[in-house]
């Protein structure tokens, strides 16, 4: 069995390094032992070499070294550049602009109108629902807090609701139902007379832009989303599946 | 090798013989062949040793029909679904490619799950194949990759909100997860980027590395052996013999009167003292 020679292998291994070592104490020669021989030899001892040496850089070892050095960084120089090139833009975040989507008008009081907006891909179904009850508007982003498929409004129900996995929000984005760890995210948004701000959210006064003092002509901006937890504080947006509040929070320190 | 033949020979048998001897003098192909080839198998070898040759010629299908699918096909967004339709419906024998394609990357799945099983169930991932195990884990990892990356390049609604769905998935593993995902995506949403890059990785990048790990696994495989079915009268013996020398190691270890030292875990060699193994 395999224990039993390794181990008559090891001692077998070991007496060999210890006669080695006596050997090497005794001057490496035989005829050296006291006593012995000491008139002219035929066999002169070689003078001692330095290649012997293991700490010696012969010119092959500091060849080989040269060339493991600049095989690495010629392979760097490739290596760098093409992973930085498939790597780098990913993972800057995506650039949003404050957008004019029309007159307060447009969007009549006690609705939530649906709004699709320019996205990343056409494919990509991304909609705003711009809810404008209770004397504020506040824009609601399309994207599940999930797993981000795309969450249809119901009028009747006043709900929202993800087809992929069932999650439900309320009339406010707020989660009702089902497995998403956060709100609806938002988007900023202003109503502007002119270049004048006539009210903005978000800000710690209320979670929507007060449509009290603008006219139905004052025009609606959309600008950067951000994500809420559910008491509708005003975090950084976050991807879909990260929860913004709790334990669970500390797992994305970087987002 | 050459032999002296006398006689005629027939000119086509002869001129192939020489043909082999002449790669063979310059290649040692023949002997090389002959060590992956021809190899002595353990008694009870069985169909459940043939589950990974099984994978492998399938990732060979895989391989086939996608070199000829990705002639066909076009990796934009715009006219990606179009192509696949094209591919089905007009192109002579498109459905079929297609669904050898299709249904090929399913049953690789199977098969490769079932691969799996059979190397746990038997026992043969331990010593001294575990490097066989991970080399084939490292193949897993890549074959579920490659079903994520292929399923998005139909590009109909189904393909892109699940494809979206997995990326998020991949977002919420902890600290590092979000990059992933970006990196994946090609960004922080899901667009036209996606698509080509998703295109190289399936049809480029990962094929590479299972071509790679394969051939590591198929030398491990050939240097070390078919693993001897559990039920082997050989291994049982060898495995009590062990399970012996063991049992005696610790008992002679141990006190007299003392509880004796618990069993060593598997795969430690069990310690011999040095009188003994003189």
């Amino acid at each position: 069995m395999p224990h039993g020679t390794d181990a008559s292998d090891a001692v077998r291994e070991e007496a060999r390094l210890a006669d080695e070592i006596q050997d090497g104490a005794n001057g490496g020669t035989p005829e050296e032992a006291p006593g012995s021989y000491t008139g002219p030899r035929a066999y002169e001892a070689p003078p001692p070499d330095e290649h012997d040496d293991p700490e010696f850089i012969t010119r092959t070892r500091f060849l080989t070294n040269v060339a493991l050095v600049s095989g690495g960084v010629l392979t760097a120089a490739i290596l760098v550049p093409v992973i930085g090139f498939a790597v780098a833009p990913t993972v800057q975040s995506e650039k949003f602009r404050w957008v004019d989507i029309g007159p307060l008008s447009t969007f009549p009081s006690g609705q939530t109108t649906s709004l699709a907006v320019s996205g990343p891909d056409p494919e990509a179904d991304r909609r705003i629902f711009l809810r404008n009850r209770d004397g504020m508007i506040i824009p609601i982003w399309n994207r599940c807090a999930h797993l981000g498929c795309p969450v249809a409004y119901s009028a009747g129900g006043d709900n929202y609701v993800c087809p992929c996995h069932g999650g439900a929000y309320n009339s406010l984005g707020l989660v009702v139902a089902g497995p998403p760890p956060r709100p609806l995210d938002r988007l900023a948004v202003r109503i502007v007379r002119g270049k004048t701000v006539v009210s903005e959210s978000p800000t710690s006064a209320s979670p929507g832009a007060p449509t009290r003092h603008a006219k139905p002509t004052d025009h609606i901006l959309l600008g950067r989303p951000y994500s809420i937890d559910a008491q509708q504080q005003v975090f950084k947006l976050h991807p879909p599946g990260e929860p913004v509040t709790g334990i669970l929070a500390n797992l994305y320190p970087f987002t | 090798m050459t032999v002296k033949r006398i006689g005629r020979q027939n000119p086509a048998v002869q001129g192939t013989e020489e043909l082999v001897d002449y790669v063979d003098e310059r290649t040692g192909l023949n002997f090389g062949l002959r060590w992956f080839l021809f190899r002595n198998v353990p008694r009870g070898t069985s169909w459940f040793q043939t589950l990974g040759f099984t994978a492998m010629a399938l990732f060979g299908l895989q391989a086939i029909t996608g070199i000829i699918l990705a002639m066909y096909y076009k990796p934009d967004p715009s006219v990606a679904h179009q192509s696949i339709v094209n591919i089905t419906d007009h192109v002579t024998w498109g459905w079929l490619v297609r669904g050898m394609h299709k249904w090929g990357a399913s049953a690789m799945i199977v098969v490769v799950f079932l691969h799996m099983g059979r190397v746990f169930f038997f026992g043969s991932y331990k010593y001294p194949r575990e490097l066989t195990w991970l080399t084939g884990a490292t193949l897993l990892i890549l074959t579920m990759f490659m079903g994520l990356t292929g399923y998005l390049l139909v590009w109909d609604q189904r393909a892109y909100w699940a494809t979206v769905v997995a990326t998020n998935i991949t977002s919420t593993a902890p600290i590092i997860g979000p990059y992933i995902g970006d990196i994946l995506r090609g960004g922080p949403e899901f667009g036209p980027d996606t698509l080509s890059r998703f295109y190289s990785i399936h049809m480029l990048l990962i094929p590479i590395g299972i071509a790679t790990f394969i051939v590591i696994h198929l030398y491990l495989i050939t240097k070390l052996g078919i693993a001897e079915p559990p039920w082997s009268k050989r291994r049982l013996a060898a495995e009590r013999a062990e399970e012996e020398e063991r049992r005696r190691a610790a008992h002679e270890r141990a006190p007299r009167g003392r509880i004796a030292v618990p069993p060593s875990e598997p795969g430690v060699p069990a310690p011999v003292r040095m009188e003994q193994a003189e």
